[in-house]
């Protein structure tokens, strides 16, 4: 098999995004299960770059797609859709989480409040 | 000077006022409230407030919860509800902290909880013209999105985004675990349709604000409107609140 410019471009890329991911978990910048997904997105791009043939053929024989990269476009998008929809999601649990947490912060300092000052009454008796 | 309301004496009512930047009005809303019920607790919601609303609620005897930030009318109202289940109050009435709400009128609404009549009692601006006056665009806006909530729960409604309500025991435990946060007036009533809550709607009259900012202005109306609907059109796809079923 040769390797022509584009394929060895296309290699480097998801090479490149492979290790910044995992250097992101090396640093906690990245939590591990969102690093698995990122992971899986450059291993997906790296088998096509190398299966560009294989891919091809698939798309043309199966799917009846004449221009092989409108395919790969379409696939790229519907993943990226589906990327943030997730990302909706964990933004709809984490804000769930925060008011829950925000409101409990609130109550907790006023029964503090209250606790004190309850305190302070007993102590100048 | 209007009698004081003596509520029975097994129960306790909590008042609970969400409160964002209302400084100027709270000492009225506040000593208003302690004249109508003189039995009842008051909690302010301090909803991120970036002027002195805490302190001037404290010195006007009430109690006071902070949120660390702002979080909305919804999750400010779910703390009151919290509050109210943790505590075992046996009701809650809601009064929005820049006086258009008038805490006499809590009497009107307690005696249906009381007498089991109803889960949430709502005063209503529009049951009776009581000179209550609305902008038309907004007047339009709340007549469409009463149809719409009185066509989604079979039941009819006239008011549907008003604050005032009072809610029992039952309902202040449903919304202390689940409570809508975008638009949590219109929204509610949808909740409650789904968990068979008993709402009982009656007439009220408001006044103006005593100060500060509506949190809707005219010219948010029509887009406020179509999110709200939008919003309650979704909610009649959400699975029914387990535990109330």
């Amino acid at each position: 098999m040769t390797i022509d410019r584009l394929t060895l471009l296309v290699v480097i890329t998801a090479l490149a995004l492979f290790f910044l991911v995992l250097e992101m978990v090396r640093r906690r910048a990245l939590a591990e299960r969102y690093s698995l997904l990122w992971l899986l997105v450059s291993g997906g791009v790296l088998v096509l770059a190398l299966g560009r043939t294989v891919l091809d053929n698939i798309i043309f024989m199966q799917l009846g797609i004449t221009y092989p990269p409108s395919a790969l476009f379409s696939a790229g998008f519907v993943g990226l859709i589906v990327i943030m929809l997730y990302m909706t999601h964990v933004i709809t649990l984490l804000s769930r989480q925060n008011r829950t947490a925000a409101q409990r912060i609130g109550l907790l300092e006023h029964q503090l409040e209250e606790l004190k000052s309850s305190l302070d009454v007993t102590k100048n008796e | 000077m209007p009698q004081p309301y003596l509520l029975p004496e097994d129960k306790r009512l909590l008042v609970v006022i969400p409160a964002l930047n209302e400084e100027e009005s709270l000492t009225r809303v506040i000593g208003n409230v302690n004249a109508a019920v003189p039995q009842a607790t008051v909690l302010v919601i301090n909803d991120g407030s970036t002027d002195k609303t805490a302190a001037v609620a404290k010195a006007a005897g009430a109690n006071v919860v902070t949120l660390p930030y702002n979080l909305g009318i919804g999750a400010a109202m779910q703390t009151g509800f919290i509050y109210a289940y943790e505590n075992n109050f046996d009701f809650m009435v809601q009064v929005d902290g820049d006086g258009q709400h008038n805490p006499n009128e809590i009497k009107e609404l307690i005696p249906f909880l009381v007498a089991d009549q109803a889960d949430v009692v709502i005063g209503s601006r529009y049951i009776e013209d009581r000179g209550y006056i609305t902008p038309a665009p907004r007047r339009m806006g709340i007549i469409i999105l009463a149809q719409f909530v009185s066509l989604l729960t079979r039941k009819k409604y006239t008011d549907p985004t008003s604050g005032f309500r009072a809610s029992s025991r039952k309902v202040i435990a449903l919304c202390s675990n689940i409570y809508p946060s975008d638009y949590p007036e219109p929204e509610a009533l949808m909740l409650f349709h789904k968990a068979n809550i008993r709402v009982k709607e009656i007439p009220v009259t408001m006044n103006p604000r005593y100060g500060g900012q509506s949190s809707i202005t005219p010219l948010r109306s029509a887009y406020y409107m179509v999110k709200v609907m939008l919003a309650i059109a979704i909610l009649t796809i959400r699975k029914r609140p387990e535990a109330f079923v």
